[in-house]
């Protein structure tokens, strides 16, 4: 109200002093100077339009009125009357009015358009600051925080909140609390349409960055234009975007640094635990082949020559995983039979298998699969000695082969307690071992992960079929060698 | 052979000590020592019938005292590897090694490589002939030479048992079994691997381009055969 009383009693100053530049000029012009009439009208259309450029349209039209009825009756004959019906008084006032209108019109629009662009460089410079102080912010949740608050510093809005999706809170600033709560946001966000109520000059809109809604801003008040409101939403969507992804990227790092460490440690670790080894393994070995030993010495002496070859194994798995997560595993693949890969791994196991019943189904013209014969063995070293492990001494088992399609799927089956549905998708993972056996039988739980490395580096699968009580059946799939025959 | 002199080279003083006892046990006579260096001093200053060199020592290490050894003497030398990768195998195998084994290894299995290694002639039927021709190849077996064009190189002992067992049944299949027993003893006869590593060696030398042979063939689910082109 105040400002509506200022600028009316402005404009009511204004058209008295046009009025009176008026009454001026015919003052000048009648008493004064002596001039033709011509001069008067040119005069009298010079102030009209001055006056339409400074002040206005309403104070140039009061001028222009004035300037016909002085004009008629100071200069056009008969001077002294009012001649209403002379068609050239028409002209003049129509001439005045039409002056005074164009001219206050294009002096309007100009003054508008530079108080919008002074307007607009504001707002840019506002933003430009915004913009400097939100993308300085590395960390996501402490940017969530500082938008609302930086939002508030930069524009000055009467409130500001803003909702971070991904964490759900809401972050409030600016002298009073907008009356939005915080469900109006959340639909916002959800909708991804902006949301405007003009009674109370409220704008929520959504915060988008590549199509999805990362959350929405509310501003209270007027000082913010729309195409601001639209980049500040823009802006925080861009912070937040740069912040979350600088985060993932760090921590990826660090989690890649870590693993790499580890994997080093682990190889280092390992080959140290190993070197007592032979010592002990040599010594043990000695003592048993030379048999003089009493039975239940030799008894002993066979117990810690296992644990030894236990130990070993435990160690080459762990640096084999190491090297595997480094990325050093070289496949030097070549064509292969099934058969001369099945044999070495049989022959090293020959000892644990002693007394145990395998089967072993490989059809004579199975095609030849490609394979690293080295690694392929550690595979089956691994499936086989799990089955050995996991069943009774009694209980046999069967390792076959067969053609499909392009692959040879190669299976190890026992007749063991089998694996739980929910365990299966588990046990390929490292370090995973079952409860059930956790205790009963020794193992680092990274033989199933070793290999399905291996066999994925083959481009085969690894899977298990199993039900509990019904044993378990581990498969994995090689690719055939082609048409290609082996050297 | 139970009186051959071994030289046992390892920077583990517990290995060192092991080893001696388990030797000595059957009647080998042992000297060690600690690096590279010192085994390089002791093959120059004694004669020995078997060096058993470890592969990780600090110094020159065992593959450079290896390849050393091997420049100046025909002596057998078996080889401790830690790693089991077979590329970590074959360098043993190209630095001039005749064999080699893993540690930890159990002593039957050790004492058996240095048997083998030990054993000079092979158990071959006579009436082969001194000289064979592959290709472009001149393999002599009384001087163990192999002449390519102008180049000339040599081959171990047992890459010359391996031709030889191959030759004598020439252009058919040798099951890997009798390769492994002709050549190794009798002790052998499973390491399917092992042979593998040697034949690949072994083409190494011999064929032009070792992924595709010409003359040392893979026979699968059987052994190796020698093809022995016609004479023209």
């Amino acid at each position: 109200m105040n400002i509506n009383l200022g600028t009316r009693y402005l404009k009511v100053l204004r058209t008295v002093c046009a009025l009176a530049l008026i009454a001026v000029v015919t003052f000048l012009y009648s008493s004064v100077f002596s001039v033709n009439t011509t001069t008067v009208a040119l005069t009298y259309l010079l102030v009209v339009l001055a006056i339409a450029t400074v002040w206005g349209l309403f104070e140039a039209v009061a001028a222009s009125v004035l300037g016909v009825i002085c004009f008629n009756y100071f200069f056009l004959p008969p001077v002294g009357t009012f001649t209403i019906a002379d068609p050239q008084n028409w002209v003049a006032l129509f001439v005045f009015l039409v002056t005074a209108v164009i001219a206050s019109h294009l002096s309007t629009r100009a003054k508008e358009r530079a108080e919008e662009a002074i307007q607009r460089q504001h707002e840019l410079e506002r933003l430009y600051a915004l913009s400097r102080n939100l993308l300085l912010i590395d960390n996501p949740s402490e940017l969530a925080k500082q938008i609302a608050l930086q939002v508030a510093q930069a524009f000055e809005p009467e409130g500001v909140a803003f909702l971070d999706r991904s964490t759900d809170r809401v972050y409030r600033a600016g002298p009073k609390d907008i009356p939005t709560d915080e469900g109006k946001l959340r639909d916002v966000a959800v909708q991804g349409t902006v949301w405007h109520e003009a009674a109370s000059a409220i704008t929520v809109m959504p915060i988008s960055l590549g199509g999805r809604t990362i959350g929405s801003l509310a501003i209270q008040g007027s000082s913010v234009s729309e195409t601001a409101q639209h980049s500040i939403a823009n802006l925080a969507a861009i912070a937040l975007e740069r912040a979350r992804a600088q985060e993932t990227a760090s921590h990826a790092e660090a989690v890649r640094q870590s693993e790499e460490l580890k994997s080093t440690l682990l190889d280092a670790l390992a080959h140290e635990f190993k070197t007592p080894l032979t010592p002990i393994k040599a010594a043990v070995t000695s003592m048993l082949a030379d048999g003089s030993c009493n039975p239940t010495h030799q008894e002993l002496l066979r117990i810690v020559n296992e644990e030894t070859d236990l130990l070993n194994s435990m160690l080459t798995e762990a640096i084999q995983m190491a090297r595997i997560e480094a990325g050093k595993l070289q496949l030097r693949t070549s064509p292969h039979a099934v058969s001369a890969l099945l044999g070495p791994t049989l022959e090293k196991l020959r000892g644990a298998l002693e007394g145990r019943k395998v089967e072993v189904h490989i059809p004579e013209d199975l095609p030849l699969v490609m394979a690293d014969p080295e690694l392929v063995g550690i595979v089956l070293w691994q499936l086989l000695s799990n089955a050995i492990r996991y069943t009774s001494p009694g209980s046999a088992f069967a390792v076959r082969a067969r053609a499909q399609d392009d692959a040879v799927t190669m299976s190890v089956a026992d007749c063991g307690p089998g694996i739980p549905k929910q365990e299966q998708s588990h046990i390929f993972e490292k370090f995973y071992r079952s409860k059930d056996h956790r205790d009963l039988i020794p193992g680092t739980g990274m033989g199933l992960a070793i290999a399905r490395e291996i066999v994925r580096a083959h481009g085969g699968k690894i899977w298990v079929e199993s039900e509990p009580g019904k044993g378990a059946e581990f498969s994995f799939t090689l690719p055939l060698a082609g048409k290609e025959v082996a050297p | 052979m139970s009186d051959a002199r071994i030289l046992v080279v390892d920077d583990d003083p517990q290995i060192r000590r092991v080893m001696r006892m388990t030797l000595v046990a059957r009647g080998y006579m042992v000297s060690d020592a600690k690096s590279g260096e010192e085994a390089l001093e002791a093959v120059r200053n004694e004669n020995y019938d078997l060096v058993l060199l470890d592969i990780n020592m600090p110094g020159i290490g065992g593959l450079e005292a290896c390849r050393l050894i091997r420049a100046s003497s025909e002596i057998p030398i078996i080889v401790l590897t830690v790693r089991s990768a077979e590329k970590d195998k074959v360098e043993a195998l190209d630095a001039g090694a005749d064999d080699y084994v893993t540690k930890p290894f159990g002593t039957p299995e050790l004492l058996a490589r240095i048997r083998a290694a030990l054993r000079r002639a092979p158990l071959l039927a006579e009436g082969l002939p001194e000289t064979l021709l592959l290709g472009d190849l001149e393999i002599n077996f009384s001087t163990r030479r192999i002449l390519n064009g102008k180049t000339e190189f040599s081959l171990t002992p047992k890459e010359i048992d391996l031709l030889r067992c191959l030759a004598s049944n020439r252009n058919s299949p040798v099951p890997h079994t009798k390769l492994l027993q002709t050549i190794w003893g009798p002790d052998y006869g499973g390491e399917v691997e092992y042979l593998r590593v040697f034949v690949n060696h072994l083409r190494k030398k011999i064929e032009r381009d070792p992924s595709n042979p010409r003359y040392l063939l893979t026979v699968p689910r059987v052994g190796y055969q020698l093809h022995i082109p016609p004479k023209r």
